[in-house]
């Protein structure tokens, strides 16, 4: 590679490109989001989407693993309350990190980083809005910083 | 006290000579002034070595649990704390009451040998009496008696249950004391007033003290997994370097793991060799449960559910607060 073209590289690296973890559930929010695609809704590309069967499997330190290697954002989306494929797993959700999200703000982590919320399979259109609020949130607060492991580089 | 050691032998003797247990499980004196270490006896003679002082601080309950895979009876003394955990160990089915003799013991606080050595009276310590609220440091020049209170761990300073809450024999009288007025979350309090950043600062510069000894996880009467999680190298899911990262995780796990099980005993705190001081993170997480879920405490009911292995269709909820694309 050239010197200009290296120098090109590691400019466009330099700017702040966030990166979001998204753990959707099976059957509401991964199909929200297929849906937001097949409309072709506009929302933000850096968003990594990692299926699970229901919002309840994602273990807390999912969540952390994810900000220790290069997350700046994490949403978690179930179905709506009552909505549940299994019936309860996402009432369990919101118990859950209802706690944890206190305890991540306890420690100084910042709340506007990390996200429940509930998208069903018929909205597209929230799934992008979600997205893109999140990826405002995180752009305001620039790189995570916080949680991240040292040796991680990105 | 001494009267009530006394009967703790007494007791250990009979229940061991009667066959009613097969071993007693108590304390005895350590190496140090402040020792006082766990012990099991399955000889009378031996029951002789059992004490009860201001220093049995060390919770006996988690012994259980690998004790009584190989042990029929078991007789083991419980203060008011220690009896919250054995309850819920009991929850948990981590152990059967049907083993179990429970001798109990009204506790009426116990002496932090830290605040002694802080305090300078350490000193050529020969032994320290307690009867009541009244220390009395006996040394080689004389003795000197001074209230107990200054001297007592923070976490009695706040108890609420110096009486065993479950028992099949009480060794002496129960204690009426005065629960103290203190909020019992004031230590979480004036952290959630600092900033975030004062925040971030204050639990990193803690957490990197940590050597990862585990000595908060062994300790735990909550932490009662047969496999931890931090032990399956398969997973990947506990990194061993020193970074700061993986203290966070590991503390944060680990916190959050004994969440609805955390009968705030503070042992984690009290083992900490680099005196993180981890209850704090515990206290957060049940006063956030308490205000969120209603009152639920560990150990004292052994019929009610934790927090967060339950549910109500009207929980609040706390992540709706959606501007667009409104269901």
């Amino acid at each position: 590679m050239s010197v200009e073209a290296t120098k090109a590289v590691s400019e466009i690296k330099s700017e702040f490109a966030p990166l979001i973890v998204a753990f959707c559930c099976n059957w509401c929010s991964y199909a929200g989001a297929d849906l937001a695609g097949t409309s072709r809704l506009n929302y933000t590309a850096n968003v990594r989407i990692i299926r699970v069967p229901c919002s309840c499997r994602v273990n807390p330190y999912f969540v952390l693993r994810a900000f220790q290697r290069g997350a700046d954002g994490v949403v978690i989306a179930g179905c709506h309350p009552g909505d549940c494929h299994y019936s309860t797993g996402n009432y369990f959700t919101r118990r859950r990190f209802s706690v944890f999200t206190n305890l991540l703000e306890y420690l100084g982590i910042e709340k506007d980083r990390f996200k429940v919320d509930w998208i069903s399979a018929a909205e597209g259109n929230k799934f992008a809005s979600v997205m893109n609020e999140l990826l405002e949130k995180v752009h305001q607060l620039g790189p995570n910083r916080k949680l991240r492991d040292s040796r991680w580089k990105r | 006290m001494e009267k009530i050691a006394a009967k703790v032998r007494e007791v250990a003797k009979q229940a061991l000579a009667s066959g009613a247990v097969t071993k007693i499980l108590g304390w005895e004196t350590g190496e140090f002034w402040y020792d006082a270490s766990p012990v099991f006896i399955t000889d009378e003679k031996a029951a002789d070595s059992l004490i009860w002082d201001a220093f049995c601080v060390t919770n006996l309950s988690k012994y259980l649990i690998k004790e009584l895979k190989t042990t029929q009876k078991i007789g083991v003394f419980l203060k008011g704390c220690d009896s919250l955990a054995f309850n819920q160990l009991l929850k948990d089915h981590r152990i059967d009451q049907e083993q179990v003799v429970i001798y109990g013991l009204p506790c009426p606080g116990m002496i932090d040998p830290e605040k002694v050595k802080k305090a300078g009276l350490h000193q050529g310590l020969l032994k320290v009496k307690r009867s009541g609220d009244e220390l009395t440091f006996v040394t080689a020049n004389g003795e000197k008696k001074v209230s107990s209170r200054s001297f007592d761990y923070d976490k009695c300073l706040r108890c609420r249950y110096p009486n065993p809450v479950v028992y099949q024999e009480l060794i002496g009288e129960e204690i009426v004391r005065e629960t103290s007025n203190e909020d019992r979350f004031a230590d979480v309090s004036a952290l959630e007033n600092l900033s975030p950043e004062e925040r971030y600062d204050y639990w990193t510069k803690q957490f990197s003290k940590c050597l990862r000894c585990n000595a908060c996880r062994n300790v735990c009467p909550a932490c009662s997994c047969e496999k931890c999680v931090f032990d399956n190298v398969a997973a990947g899911i506990s990194g061993k370097a020193t970074v700061d990262s993986e203290e966070q995780f590991f503390h944060i796990i680990r916190a959050y793991h004994v969440a609805g099980r955390c009968v705030d005993c503070g042992e984690c705190s009290r083992v900490c060799p680099v005196g993180i001081p981890l209850h704090k993170l515990n206290h957060k997480i049940m006063k956030d449960m308490n205000e969120l879920y209603g009152t639920y405490e560990a150990g004292v009911d052994g019929a009610d559910k934790s927090p967060l292995v339950t549910y109500t269709l009207d929980d609040t909820d706390p992540f709706d607060g959606h501007r667009q694309g409104e269901k």
